[in-house]
C-alpha cells in the first residue's frame, strides 16, 4: 500500500504531445479514477506509471521512491505495481490458478498454489482454476486477471478500462465486486475509464482528463458539484452550453437567468447547465420537441428563442406541449469565455 | 533500495539487437544471388562462346521443361482444386487433404523410381524416360502447388457469386468456365509460378533423364569446363527467370487477396455430380494420388526391400541428420531474426524480408554457385587460405541459411502473432525479468510454430541436392547425394534405399500440411 505522485509528466508520440505537465496524486489505500475521452491520456498515464513508458519531463514517486525521471526509469518488473489490462491479457498457455500464480514465483511450490486457490475463492473462481482463459467467460477471465495482479500484493494496482469489455448488467456487478475485493485489500488504486458513472461510483478521487491535460482533481462530489471549467462539468454527463454576455451579476438564457456573481458585468461567459439540473413544469412559454426514454429518466428537448436544451426528467411526467423552465442553481455554473 | 542501483535504461540495447541480426540475416540471404549477378557482368577471358552455347541451350531446355511439365501441373492442380472445392463425388472429403501428399518427394526422387519402375528390370509398359518422362515427373509431383492455392482460391470464393450464376441456369461446366475459373485466377497463377519456379530449379530429374537445362548446364560448366565464370554466368540468367517467378507470384497473391473478401460468407453450395463425372472425378483424383506418390513410394519400398545396402546408406543417413539438424538451427535463428524484424515493419525488417524470398527463389544450384563466387573471390583476397572441409561446411551453412530463411520466416510469423505485447507487459507487472518472459511465456507460446517450422527447415535441407552436391566437403555423401550418385552410375536399384528414406521424411512435413488442410476445408471457416 504506497502513495503514487506524478509531478509535471510530460510525454510524447512521434512528436505529437500526449501528456502535457500532468501533476496528480493517488494516496495510499484509495481508488483514484482517470475519466476521459479516447486520446485524452490516460491510458498512457498508466503506462507511465507501470513503467512500460518513459517519462519525457517531470517524475514519478510511489511511496516517496523515484521511480520515474528523465533518462532513467525503474524496470517495470522492480516496481510491484500490478495492472490489469483492458484484454486481461491472461498467458493463453497457463489455466487460472497458474495464470494467478505467476507473480507468486518468490513463493515455494506448495505456498505458492495455496496462494493463487486463495485468490481464486477470493474473486469467486476457485471452481474455475483448471480452466484455461478460452474457456473462460468475459467476466470471468477479468477477475482472473485482477486476482493475478492482486495476488503479489503490489503497492499499487492499475486499472485499464476493467469493465468496457462487458454487457452493462455484469458491468454493474462486477463492478461493485472488485470494489469490494480492493477495499478488503486497501491496495491503492488507479483505474482509467471514459465512463462517468464508473467513475462517480467508483473513486475516491477523481481525475478529469482532456488532451492530456488534468482538467480536476477532485472527490466525486466536489467535481459534481464544482466543476473547474466547462470541459470538466461536460465530463461528468450531459450539459447545455450557452454564450452570452454577463449582465446585473448574471448570464441571461432563453430559459432563466444563473447566478455569476464572480465574473465582472460585460464580459462574454459560457454557461454549463446538466441536463438533470433543469425542472420542468407543464403550461409555460418553453416549446417541448420531443420526449424520449432515457433509463430511470424521460430525455426531453426543449426550444426557446431558437435555442434547443435537453432536460432529465423524472419518467412519464406528462408535459404537454410547452413547459415553464426553472434551472437549478447547484448544476449550473458560468465560467469566463 | 537505492535509486542509482535500480534504474535501467529503457530504449536502445533490445531494439538494436534484433535491428543487428535482422541485418545479418539480409547480408546472409542475399550475399550469394548478389554475388552470382556481380560476378557475371564481371568481364571474364575464358570460356564466353561456349558459356554462350550452353546458356542458349539450358535456356531452350528449361523453356520446354516449364511449359510441358508446367502445364501439365497447373491442369492437374486447378482441375483437381476445383473437383474438390465445387463438387460432390465419392471419396472428395479424403482426396481434399491426400491430393498434396506428392509434395514429399522431390523431384528427382520420383525420376529415380519410375525410371527403374520402367526400365531396369520394372513393371512398366511404358518407359518414362526424356524430356517426356521428365515433364510427367513435374506435372504428377508438382501438382500440388497448383492445387493448393488454386483450392484456397475456390475455398475464400463468395457463394453469392457461385449461386448469382446458378440461379441464371448456368450449369457446372460454363459455371467454372465463366466465373469460378476467372475468380480464382490469381491463385492458380501464383500456385503455377511456384510449381515453375521448382522446375527451373530442378537438377536432379533433369540430369537423370540426360536432359539439358539452365541446372544441368551449370554444373557442365563447373565440372566438364571448370569454368567459374561460366557456371557464374548461367546461373545468373536461372536466377533472372526464378526472380520472374517470384515476382509473378507475389503479385498474383496480392490480388488473390481482394478475390475473397466478400462480407457475406456462407459455405460453397457444391454440385452433387451425376453417376458418370463422379466416377471421372474420383479415378482422376485417386490417378493422381498413385502417379505423384503412392506407385512410386511402393516401388522403392519394394526396391530398398530387396536390394538396399544397410552399410552403406547408414553413413549417408548420420551425415545427412547430422547436416539437417545443425542447418536447421542456424537458419532458424535467422528466420527468427527476419520474422521479429518484419513484424516491426522496420526497413530493415521489410529489406530481409525481401532478400530472404529472393534467396528462396533462387536454385540451390544458384546460391552454391554465389557461395563458391564469394569464397573464391575471399581466397584471392587473402582473407581464407583453400577450400578445405571445414570451410565448406560453412558454405553449405550458408548456402542452406540463404535458401530456405524464408521457409521458416512464415511458422515463426505465425507464432510470433500469437504473442501479443499486452502478455509482455503482463508478465513485467509481475516482476517477470527478461529471461523468464522468454522461457516462460514467449517461448511456451510460440513453441508448435517453431517446431513446425524446424520440421519444415529439417526436411528442406534433407532433401537439398543441387547445392550439397557443389559444396559437400570431399567424400562427405548424405541421402541426397548418395541416390543420385547411385542413380547417376545407373545403379537404381541400389538408389532407392536413400531416396526412400528421403521420401519417407518428406512425409513428415506433408502430414502437417494436410492435418491444416483437414481443419480448414472449405465450407468451414
Amino acid at each position: 500500500m504506497s502513495t503514487v505522485s506524478l509531478q509535471g509528466v510530460r510525454r510524447s508520440y512521434d512528436k505529437t504531445l500526449a501528456l502535457h505537465d500532468v501533476t496528480l496524486t493517488a494516496p495510499e489505500g484509495q481508488v483514484v479514477a482517470l475519466l476521459g475521452p479516447s486520446g485524452s491520456g490516460k491510458s498512457t498515464i498508466l503506462r507511465l506509471i507501470a513503467g512500460l513508458e518513459s517519462v519525457e519531463a517531470g517524475e514519478i514517486r510511489i511511496n516517496g521512491e523515484l521511480v520515474s525521471a528523465p533518462g532513467s526509469t525503474l524496470a517495470t518488473e522492480q516496481r510491484r505495481v500490478g495492472m490489469v489490462f483492458q484484454d486481461y491479457s491472461l498467458f493463453p498457455h497457463l489455466n487460472a490458478a497458474a495464470n494467478v500464480a505467476f507473480g507468486l514465483d518468490k513463493l515455494g511450490r506448495a505456498e505458492r498454489d495455496e496462494a493463487a486457490l486463495r485468490w481464486l475463492d477470493r474473486v469467486g473462481l476457485k471452481h474455475r482454476a483448471s480452466a484455461y482463459p478460452h474457456e473462460l467467460s468475459g467476466g470471468e477471465q477479468q477477475r482472473i486477471a485482477l486476482a493475478r495482479a492482486l495476488a503479489p500484493q503490489p503497492r499499487a494496482i492499475l486499472l485499464d478500462e476493467p469493465f468496457s469489455g462487458l454487457d452493462a448488467v455484469l458491468r454493474a456487478e462486477l463492478r461493485d465486486a472488485t470494489l469490494a475485493t480492493l477495499a478488503e485489500t486497501r491496495t491503492t488504486t488507479i483505474f482509467v475509464t471514459h465512463d462517468a458513472e464508473d467513475a462517480l461510483q467508483a473513486a475516491d478521487r477523481l481525475v478529469i482528463l482532456k488532451a492530456g491535460r488534468v482538467l480536476q482533481e477532485a472527490a466525486p462530489r466536489e467535481a459534481y458539484d464544482r466543476p473547474a471549467s466547462l470541459d470538466a462539468a461536460a465530463a461528468l454527463g450531459p450539459v447545455n452550453i450557452y454564450k452570452g454576455e454577463i449582465t446585473n451579476g448574471a448570464l441571461q438564457t432563453p430559459f432563466g437567468d444563473i447566478n455569476a456573481a464572480h465574473l465582472t458585468n460585460g464580459t462574454s461567459a459560457q454557461a454549463a447547465v446538466r441536463a438533470e439540473a433543469l425542472t420542468l413544469t407543464p403550461n409555460g412559454s418553453t416549446r417541448v420537441i420531443s420526449v424520449r426514454p432515457h433509463g430511470a429518466h424521460d430525455l426531453v428537448k426543449i426550444e426557446s428563442q431558437g435555442v434547443t436544451w435537453r432536460a432529465l426528467v423524472p419518467a412519464r411526467m406528462p408535459l404537454g406541449d410547452a413547459v415553464s423552465v426553472t434551472i437549478q442553481p447547484a448544476g449550473a455554473f458560468v465560467f469566463s469565455a | 533500495m537505492s535509486v542509482a542501483t535500480a534504474h535501467t535504461r529503457t530504449r536502445g540495447v533490445q531494439i538494436d539487437g534484433v535491428a543487428v541480426a535482422a541485418a545479418l540475416a539480409t547480408f546472409v540471404c542475399a550475399a550469394p544471388a548478389i554475388a552470382v549477378i556481380a560476378l557475371a557482368f564481371a568481364p571474364g577471358a575464358e570460356g564466353a562462346t561456349f558459356a554462350g552455347d550452353l546458356l542458349r541451350d539450358g535456356a531452350l531446355g528449361t523453356l520446354a521443361l516449364v511449359l510441358a511439365g508446367g502445364g501439365g501441373a497447373i491442369v492437374f492442380g486447378a482441375t483437381a482444386a476445383w473437383f474438390v472445392s465445387l463438387c460432390r463425388f465419392p471419396g472428395r472429403g479424403v482426396f481434399e487433404w491426400l491430393l498434396v501428399i506428392p509434395l514429399a518427394a522431390p523431384s528427382y526422387v520420383l525420376a529415380y523410381s519410375y525410371a527403374s519402375f520402367s526400365w531396369a528390370g520394372g513393371w512398366s509398359p511404358i518407359e518414362v524416360r526424356g524430356f517426356w518422362g521428365a515433364a510427367f515427373v513435374y506435372a504428377v509431383g508438382l501438382y500440388p502447388y497448383v492445387y493448393l492455392s488454386a483450392r484456397a482460391a475456390f475455398a475464400s470464393q463468395s457463394a453469392c457469386a457461385l449461386e448469382a450464376a446458378r440461379s441464371l441456369g448456368v450449369g457446372p461446366l460454363k459455371l467454372f468456365w465463366r466465373v469460378a475459373l476467372p475468380l480464382a485466377r490469381p491463385g492458380i497463377v501464383a500456385g503455377a509460378a511456384l510449381a515453375l519456379m521448382e522446375i527451373a530449379a530442378d537438377y536432379g530429374a533433369a540430369q537423370h533423364f540426360g536432359l539439358t537445362t539452365l541446372s544441368t548446364a551449370i554444373f557442365r560448366a563447373w565440372y566438364a569446363h571448370q569454368s567459374l565464370h561460366g557456371a557464374i554466368q548461367i546461373s545468373a540468367a536461372l536466377l533472372l527467370a526464378a526472380l520472374v517467378f517470384l515476382m509473378i507470384e507475389r503479385r498474383a497473391r496480392g490480388r488473390a487477396a481482394y478475390g475473397g473478401g466478400s462480407s457475406r460468407w456462407r459455405p460453397l453450395p457444391r454440385y452433387q455430380l451425376s453417376a458418370l463425372p463422379a466416377a471421372l472425378a474420383t479415378i482422376f483424383c485417386i490417378a493422381l494420388i498413385v502417379f505423384g506418390a503412392i506407385l512410386p513410394l511402393a516401388w522403392l519400398a519394394r526396391l530398398a526391400w530387396l536390394h538396399a545396402n544397410i552399410g552403406d546408406v547408414a553413413p549417408a543417413l548420420i551425415n545427412s541428420l547430422v547436416l539437417a539438424a545443425v542447418g536447421v538451427v542456424l537458419t532458424l535463428a535467422l528466420a527468427a531474426a527476419i520474422a521479429s524484424a518484419a513484424r516491426r515493419s522496420t526497413n530493415i525488417g521489410k529489406a530481409s524480408l525481401f532478400a530472404a524470398g529472393m534467396g528462396y527463389a533462387a536454385p540451390g544450384a544458384v546460391i552454391a554457385m554465389g557461395a563458391l563466387a564469394m569464397f573464391s573471390l575471399a581466397r584471392e583476397w587473402g582473407w581464407i587460405g583453400g577450400l578445405g572441409s571445414a570451410l565448406a561446411l560453412f558454405a553449405l551453412f550458408w548456402t542452406y541459411a540463404a535458401r530456405f530463411a524464408a521457409a521458416g520466416v512464415g511458422p515463426i510469423d505465425a507464432g510470433l502473432a500469437r504473442l501479443s505485447k499486452g502478455l509482455d507487459a503482463s508478465a513485467r507487472t509481475l516482476g517477470a525479468g527478461p529471461w523468464r518472459r522468454f522461457a516462460e511465456i514467449d517461448l511456451p507460446i510460440a513453441m508448435p510454430s517453431l517446431a513446425a517450422a524446424a520440421l519444415i527447415l529439417f526436411v528442406e535441407i534433407l532433401k537439398e541436392l543441387p547445392a550439397t552436391l557443389i559444396l559437400r566437403p570431399f567424400n562427405f555423401d548424405t541421402l541426397a547425394v548418395k541416390a543420385y550418385s547411385y542413380a547417376s552410375d545407373e545403379r537404381l536399384l541400389e538408389a532407392a534405399a536413400p531416396a526412400l528414406l528421403i521420401f519417407l521424411a518428406g512425409l513428415a512435413p506433408i502430414v502437417l500440411l494436410a492435418r491444416s488442410i483437414d481443419r480448414t476445408r472449405a465450407g468451414a471457416r
